[in-house]
């Protein structure tokens, strides 16, 4: 679990396991493992609570590749298409957890 | 004399804060800026058992770091300026996110009093808080409040009083990290201690530790002042680069998740959760407005309506308010000749008076119920919603979906609009926003382009002229985006929960607003237009428009006369039309020479009151920069759609 500068090599063992956040479905869940971006990006994700470890949830996808808006920390928080896209999850396979 | 106590309000943004400042100063309160900063800095004051009490509302941030002239503002008041206490506002429906910041409060050693707020909110959502746990476990006294309906101020305000008199004792938690991070938190302090008195004198220690482990520029920037500081920069630099190489992440992240795994805790074991959440209206009415489809159909209605009421009140307003104003200007004329020579009298009335007349003809019929109407959106959660709608389409500018919010006040009055780019993160995209906000039509050019094209052209023509506007906004917005230098900046934003506004908070912020407005715009209205009195009466008028006559009439093909209601224009925009039709029968214009008219009102200048505006928030430079965009761009405009639309529709 960790997040990056931008250039860094990766460091993730199971790197594979972790997607996007952009490509779970409205109502999936996941785990925070990382974010890749800029040191200002990185602080501000951490910031607004998206932390590795974190459980997320996508409430609702934009039209055509539009923002996400997802919960976290019993929150709603709506990123950026660009913002979701440098954010990656492992899916949690059970929809209904939680 | 009332004894003296100075607090301030700090919290995340949509915790209902402002709602709370509106309940304890209501009508006591100014608006302005933090000095040399474009950040909104609203103080009041209250009476309350003895007690003088200022108030200062903190801007709404969900950290202390420097991510924004916002967090800026906020954290050098708190330290440096220390008021005797802080409430921290927090909203119950989102605790955790809510104690991230309160645990940065505590951190810097500040005297806090915590208002857990909308807990109405809270119980909604099947969540209800030991207010008690939770001040035992902060060591803090918490009251729970409503602000809405104002339930719980009066024990928030004998709490603050019970804290300054020194009955109630803070005894606030000391926040440690994790022994790897505690560790070094400490050698750091230890050496700032030792080495830097100057700045301890004004931040605690420790905080300065912690920041210079985040790798805070803003702290880095005030040590690199002393002496000692480069010296401490870099053993804070190797600390902090260990630290990374430890954990693989980089040490805000690291600090952060400690932060955030404590808020967890606490909140964990102070929240009771009651029943599992219904699904409410709020969260049906959340779902249709940010739908795929219904959400856009209701973006629209919600416009449209929301133009239609402020037209149709205004014109109404405007109408019977001008024919007022319009006798009372005529009785001054008839009578101040008696007392003063007839020069001062005619620059009197036609200049000041008239610029006040022109003032209060737009401010108060358009301005106002356009305030009104924006409160009632802002307070009830819907301007998120519309910016998630919009955020791809923002993209392509550059901007993102906040940008609609300023974009979208445009269309009232561009001076709240300019001053509304604020919410954007930074100066880049403040500045881009507010340049395309200049593009938009308000209210009063709206009333040119109805009054001619729409009146005498047909509706089609009017209609057509915005479609042209905004792709228009687009394209300049994307050379602008190309143009400037920087990276474009994602959206990270918070949706609230939906909430039923109050009348007493939008009224205030209608009041607030509207106060601003006039201090921003008369001024300059009533300057500008006694200056141009001044030029027509000393003859100097007729040199300009003669020097202008090759660009009015020569390529523009406009009738020479227009250039007077242009230049007067500037003062507000739909002078134009009611001077084009007092020195030009309006019958004698042809389609295209309306449209072109139109076409130039549209986006020849910002009015002065926008420029002002403009020159408040990014200095001179860039208003003058903007103001000579728009008017080559109206120009070129102008005359190219002349010529084509000479071909297309020859009279």
């Amino acid at each position: 679990m960790q997040f990056r500068h931008k250039g860094q090599k990766p460091k993730i063992e199971n790197e594979n396991e972790a997607v996007s956040i952009t490509s779970l479905n409205e109502g999936e869940r996941g785990i925070v493992s990382h974010a890749v971006g800029g040191f200002g990006l990185l602080r501000r994700l951490a910031e607004m609570g998206l932390t590795p470890g974190t459980e997320v949830k996508v409430l609702r996808k934009g039209l055509f590749s539009g923002p996400v808006e997802i919960e976290v920390r019993g929150v709603a928080l709506a990123l950026g298409h660009g913002v979701a896209s440098k954010v990656f999850v492992k899916p949690l396979k059970d929809a209904s957890h939680g | 004399m009332a004894k003296q106590l100075r607090i301030a309000l700090a919290g995340n943004a949509n915790v209902g804060k402002s709602v709370i400042f509106n309940q304890l100063t209501g009508l006591n309160q100014i608006v302005g800026n933090w000095p040399g900063k474009t950040v909104e800095r609203a103080e009041g004051t209250l009476h309350f058992k003895g007690y003088k009490i200022r108030i200062i509302d903190l801007p709404g941030i969900y950290s202390l770091s420097t991510f924004s002239m916002e967090e800026i503002v906020s954290r050098e008041y708190i330290a440096v300026e220390k008021p005797d206490i802080i409430v921290n506002v927090i909203d119950a429906s989102a605790l955790e996110r809510n104690l991230y910041f309160t645990i940065q409060l505590l951190e810097l050693e500040a005297p806090i009093i915590v208002d857990l707020n909308q807990i109405d909110l809270a119980a909604k959502k099947g969540i209800r808080i030991d207010a008690e746990k939770l001040s035992k476990a902060l060591g803090v006294p918490v009251i729970p409040t409503v602000a809405i309906t104002g339930s719980g101020i009066a024990e928030l305000l004998s709490t603050v009083i019970a804290v300054a008199q020194g009955e109630k004792k803070l005894e606030p938690l000391k926040v440690s990290y994790g022994r790897e991070i505690e560790e070094r938190v400490r050698a750091i302090e230890k050496i700032v201690n030792a080495k830097l008195p100057q700045i301890c004198k004004v931040y605690p220690a420790r905080w300065v530790a912690i920041k210079l482990l985040e790798r805070d520029a803003d702290v880095a920037g005030k040590l690199k002042n002393y002496k000692n500081g480069l010296e401490i920069l870099d053993y804070a630099e190797k600390i902090a680069s260990e630290l990374e190489k430890m954990h693989g992440e980089s040490s805000p992240v690291i600090i952060a998740s400690e932060r955030y795994s404590l808020a967890s805790k606490i909140a964990k074991d102070v929240t009771v959760i009651e029943v599992p959440p219904r699904i409410s209206m709020e969260q049906k009415l959340d779902a249709v407005t940010t739908h795929k489809i219904f959400g856009y159909l209701v973006l629209a209605g919600v416009l449209a309506s929301m133009f239609a009421l402020i037209f149709a009140g205004g014109s109404l307003i405007s109408a019977s308010l001008e024919s007022l104003l319009l006798n009372f200007s005529l009785w001054v004329e008839q009578w101040l000749p008696l007392f003063l020579p007839q020069v001062v009298v005619n620059i009197f009335s036609k200049g000041v008076l008239g610029g006040i007349i022109a003032g209060i003809t737009i401010a108060l019929p358009y301005i106002v119920p356009f305030y009104i109407l924006l409160a009632l959106l802002e307070d009830s959660g819907y301007l998120p919603r519309a910016a998630f709608l919009m955020d791809n389409l923002m993209h392509k500018m550059g901007l993102h979906g906040k940008a609609f919010i300023p974009l979208m006040l445009g269309y009232g009055c561009n001076v709240p609009a300019c001053i509304g780019c604020r919410i954007m993160e930074t100066e880049r995209e403040r500045f881009i926003a507010a340049f395309v906000v200049t593009l938009i039509p308000c209210a009063a050019r709206t009333v040119v382009i109805l009054g001619l094209v729409g009146r005498y052209v047909g509706l089609q023509a009017a209609l057509a002229l915005y479609a042209f506007d905004l792709i228009l906004v687009f394209t300049m917005g994307r050379i602008a985006f190309k143009a400037l230098p920087g990276e474009p900046v994602g959206l990270i934003m918070e949706m609230p929960l939906y909430k039923k506004p109050s009348i007493k908070n939008i009224a205030l912020k209608t009041w607030s607003r509207t106060r601003d407005f006039v201090y921003i715009a008369f001024p300059i209205i009533v300057a500008g237009s006694t200056l141009l009195v001044a030029l027509e009466m000393s003859g100097f008028m007729n040199y300009i428009v003669w020097g202008s006559s090759p660009l009015i009439a020569g390529w523009l093909g406009l009738p020479v006369e227009a250039g007077i209601p242009l230049i007067f224009g500037v003062l507000r925009k739909e002078l134009t039309l009611i001077l084009l039709s007092e020195l030009v029968p309006i019958q004698s214009l042809t389609a295209v020479q309306m449209i072109v008219f139109s076409i130039v009102t549209m986006i020849y200048i910002p009015c002065v009151a926008t420029i002002a505006a403009l020159n408040r928030e990014f200095g001179w430079k860039k208003a003058l920069a903007v103001t000579l965009i728009d008017v080559s761009l109206a120009l070129l405009i102008g005359g190219l759609a002349y010529r084509i639309l000479s071909l297309a529709m020859p009279t």
